[in-house]
């Protein structure tokens, strides 16, 4: 092997993103192995439509972790907002372009998510604390202000739906598999994230603000104005998951959105997003969110009882988190070693 | 045109009800290597903070090359040609070497997006200033602190920097670096680039600089050319006091053997022999990474020796954790006081307390809290911190105070062997003749002390004997009869 492979395979090799891969890759020859069910086009349709949604959250966590520190709000917010726009439908009758609805849900979601950004960027407080507060409000307006229970959506948002990307059947088993549109929305919106963050300032700006505050204001970055921005993004983010996991399950189900931003945030510090800032990729994002998804929805393949998912996704969560501080003392102890080399020689 | 590359007269700055700066005044002239001095809190760092626009001053003017500049902030002192190194560099540990090169000035120049060749052309711009050669695609946090320092020096120069202040930019170096850093300053001058060279290392200050101006207490209380300061002067305009030349306690009798190690290696180090009588100031010098401060980790138990022997009082003992070397009588007063040794939230008390508490408590492990109060009193009474209030959290004192507060806490457990590590890395000069007198005192009473130290003068003036480090072994041993700053820099 040539030096120069042998170098960006060991580039490659110190990356979090490597190991999720190589774990994705021996869990599906698993089941593969033990249902022979993984490897089927009806399998991985599921999967990806099982992704589309946690792969939107995961960019909220992903911008949140970058820039200033976890968002946990996004789940309810995606879930007021995705009430408020089927309320927008079923009280004016509104049967257009399901665009207006998106506009409609994201326009509530960008408010909300401008709280957060406000309340963080101006005074500073803990994007934790602040965002669980958020969370908890949003929570008793949906609940208790709007009293929001299950409802069925209009037709137009059905119909949108049911429009799907492609049909699969599996020719062996007979199962049908769909993946729907809303699927090309996360591809679009992971494309203008990572237009964002690598060629604008402003989004070199959120990767300096999370590295080091200091050294970004001194710089000339606006701090509060990127945190601020940030979290005002998210919540925009947020509402389109909201509409998009409320069109593929045809209901609003407002009790069905809480829980999520555990998982989500899970496979994004999976992926190898720091949580002291400034560090992670999306590629990361989308291999943490695909392991998860894999644990969650193919496990049962193999016949592990869903009560089991739970403690597995912890075990990945733990191993993989240990996988990177390893890592990290390893670079350190590598470069101790090297300077005795030196010395000695 | 004037001779003056900035001048501030009579500036004044309250911070509330404290009069940080009282009417100081700086002259710097084109061209040269400024230096400004003085023991922490005399308003050093103010009045940098005022002539980049950071604070507002309360008084006085501020003239950058004979114009007055009536309101100073920080966008009209860089257009000045004013650039600041902080000491902690400002720069983005997660993003590459370009990008921590190229933000500023692409920021200054409005632009909206990121135009990858536009950043490594003004990086590879920027790294040619000084002749800096470093791999421009890599992680700033994979780097070694000098070079971090240097990319802080060269993003400073691209904005055609005419000033530049450097606030103690050695503290964190290597000496190695240090001198490779001086070559930099030199050669920036050569350019015409003007320097204020914040520090209180004495060598420094008269290696590099070409004018001196001294601070204390807010007040300017000297400036003049180098060449008509010495090191006496120059203590006593930092500290105002006056230091008598040691001789009590340098003569001591010496005891017998309480520490020796026979062929001992580790991670760092090998084959590593030396004896440690009672009452004897052992010196361990050489450069970082010659494996002294591995030794000392060792003998405190922080790290398992591979082969050999440690001996305590002639019998053979092990060493596999701190709290056995404490028992043993063993202290080690780390290098970086500040996350190994102190902690800082707490209260003075407390931290002078932390290794005694088995004693000061009760049966059933509860501290009797009268006992401590003694202790602590007698502590900061005795070694001299300077506190209203040993109730207060250790981060309100000065570095030399806190150096003194984690001295009091080993020597409170009255130890065989003391081994300071740097014990007076960044405290300032009456302190640090302070901590010296100390440790005399403590050698005369029988105590057997290892000082690892960069800082020739500092060995000279307390050791004696001095062992020289390099690579890991022990290359030289220097007697007191030979021992003096250029003999140790030959072995060195």
């Amino acid at each position: 092997m040539n030096l120069l492979t042998a170098k960006s395979f060991k580039k490659l090799a110190v990356r979090p993103e490597f190991y999720v891969f190589i774990i994705i890759l021996l869990l599906s020859l698993f089941i593969q192995a033990k249902s022979g069910l993984f490897f089927t086009n009806n399998n991985i349709v599921d999967l990806l439509r099982s992704m589309t949604v946690p792969l939107i959250y995961a960019i909220c966590a992903y911008l949140g972790f970058i820039s200033t520190g976890p968002d946990v709000s996004f789940p309810l917010i995606a879930a007021l907002s995705g009430y408020l726009a089927t309320q927008f439908v079923m009280v004016t009758g509104y049967s257009g372009s399901i665009i207006v609805v998106f506009l409609v849900a994201i326009a509530c979601g960008l408010v909300m998510g401008a709280i957060n950004g406000f309340i963080i960027a101006k005074y500073n407080f803990p994007s934790l604390i602040v965002t669980l507060g958020t969370t908890s409000i949003f929570s008793g307006i949906l609940l208790g202000v709007f009293e929001a229970g299950r409802i069925k959506l209009p037709e137009s948002m059905i119909e949108f739906g049911q429009q799907s990307l492609i049909k699969v059947t599996n020719a062996e088993t007979g199962l049908g598999s769909s993946l729907p549109m809303t699927f090309l929305i996360a591809i679009g919106l992971y494309i203008l994230t990572y237009l964002f963050l690598n060629f604008t300032m402003a989004g070199r700006g959120v990767f300096a603000v999370g590295g080091d505050e200091t050294s970004a204001e001194r710089a000339g970055f606006n701090v509060k104005k990127i945190r601020f921005g940030v979290f005002t993004v998210n919540g925009g983010l947020a509402a389109i998951a909201g509409v998009c996991y409320s069109v593929e399950s045809t209901y609003f189900l407002p009790t069905e959105f809480a829980g999520m931003e555990m998982i989500v945030i899970a496979a994004v510090i999976l992926g190898g997003t720091r949580l002291m800032g400034g560090v992670g990729t999306l590629t990361g994002c989308v291999l943490g969110t695909l392991l998860l998804t894999i644990v969650t929805n193919s496990l049962i393949l193999v016949g592990v009882p869903i009560y089991w998912q739970k403690f597995i996704i912890g075990a990945i969560i733990i191993v993989g988190t240990a996988i990177s501080v390893i890592q990290i003392a390893e670079l350190k102890g590598f470069r101790r070693s090297k300077r005795k080399k030196v010395e000695v020689a | 045109m004037s001779e003056n590359m900035i001048s501030v007269k009579g500036i004044h700055k309250y911070f509330g009800g404290v009069h940080a700066l009282k009417g100081v005044e700086l002259q710097i002239k084109k061209g040269e290597v400024h230096c400004l001095a003085g023991e922490n809190g005399c308003g050093k760092s103010t009045i940098i903070k005022v002539i980049s626009g950071v604070h507002k001053p309360d008084g006085g003017e501020i003239e950058v090359n004979g114009v007055k500049v009536d309101h100073m902030t920080p966008s009209e002192s860089i257009k000045q040609g004013i650039q600041i190194i902080y000491q902690d560099f400002s720069v983005f540990p997660n993003l590459t070497v370009i990008e921590n090169l190229a933000f500023n000035k692409v920021l200054a120049s409005k632009k909206k997006f990121v135009n990858r060749k536009e950043f490594r052309r003004i990086a590879e711009e920027a790294i040619k200033k000084i002749n800096f050669d470093v791999d421009l695609d890599a992680l700033v946090e994979t780097l070694p602190v000098a070079d971090k320092q240097l990319i802080a020096i060269s993003r400073a120069l691209l904005d055609n920097a005419k000033l530049i202040i450097m606030d103690e930019p050695t503290t964190a170096l290597t000496k190695k670096e240090v001198k490779r850093m001086f070559e930099i300053i030199n050669k920036l001058k050569d350019e015409g680039v003007t320097i204020l060279f914040v520090s209180h290392k004495l060598e420094e200050v008269f290696e590099i600089c070409d004018t001196v101006t001294i601070f204390r207490n807010g007040e300017n209380v000297i400036s003049c050319p180098v060449s008509e300061m010495d090191e006496k002067k120059f203590s006593f305009h930092m500290t105002g006091r006056h230091f008598a030349e040691v001789t009590e306690g340098k003569k001591r009798n010496l005891g017998e053997t309480v520490l020796e190690t026979k062929q001992l290696s580790a991670r760092g180090f090998n084959d590593v022999s030396f004896t440690l009588r009672k009452g004897e100031i052992l010196g361990i010098t050489g450069q970082l990474g010659s494996g002294r401060t591995e030794l000392s980790l060792a003998l405190f138990g922080l790290l398992r020796p591979d082969e050999g022997e440690i001996l305590i009082e002639d019998q053979k003992v092990n060493i596999p954790n701190p709290t056995k070397a404490q028992e043993l009588g063993i202290a080690l007063v780390p290098e970086d006081r500040l996350t190994e040794g102190l902690f800082l939230p707490q209260s003075i008390k407390r931290n002078i307390a932390i290794t005694r508490l088995d004693e000061l408590s009760n049966k059933l492990g509860v501290v009797n809290s009268e006992l401590l109060d003694d202790e602590s009193a007698k502590w900061v009474r005795d070694i001299g911190v300077a506190t209203k209030n040993d109730e207060f959290p250790v981060s309100t004192l000065s570095g030399g105070n806190q150096q003194k507060v984690l001295l009091a806490r080993w020597i409170a457990s009255n130890p065989k062997v003391l081994i300071l590590n740097g014990p007076t890395v960044g405290v300032d000069i009456g302190a640090k003749y302070d901590i010296h007198n100390l440790l005399r005192k403590l050698a005369s009473a029988g105590m057997g002390i290892i000082i690892e130290s960069d800082d020739a003068t500092e060995i000279v003036n307390t050791c004696d004997r001095v062992l020289v480090m390099q690579k890991g072994q022990i290359t030289a041993e220097v007697k007191e009869e030979d021992l003096n700053v250029k003999t140790l820099a030959n072995y060195v």
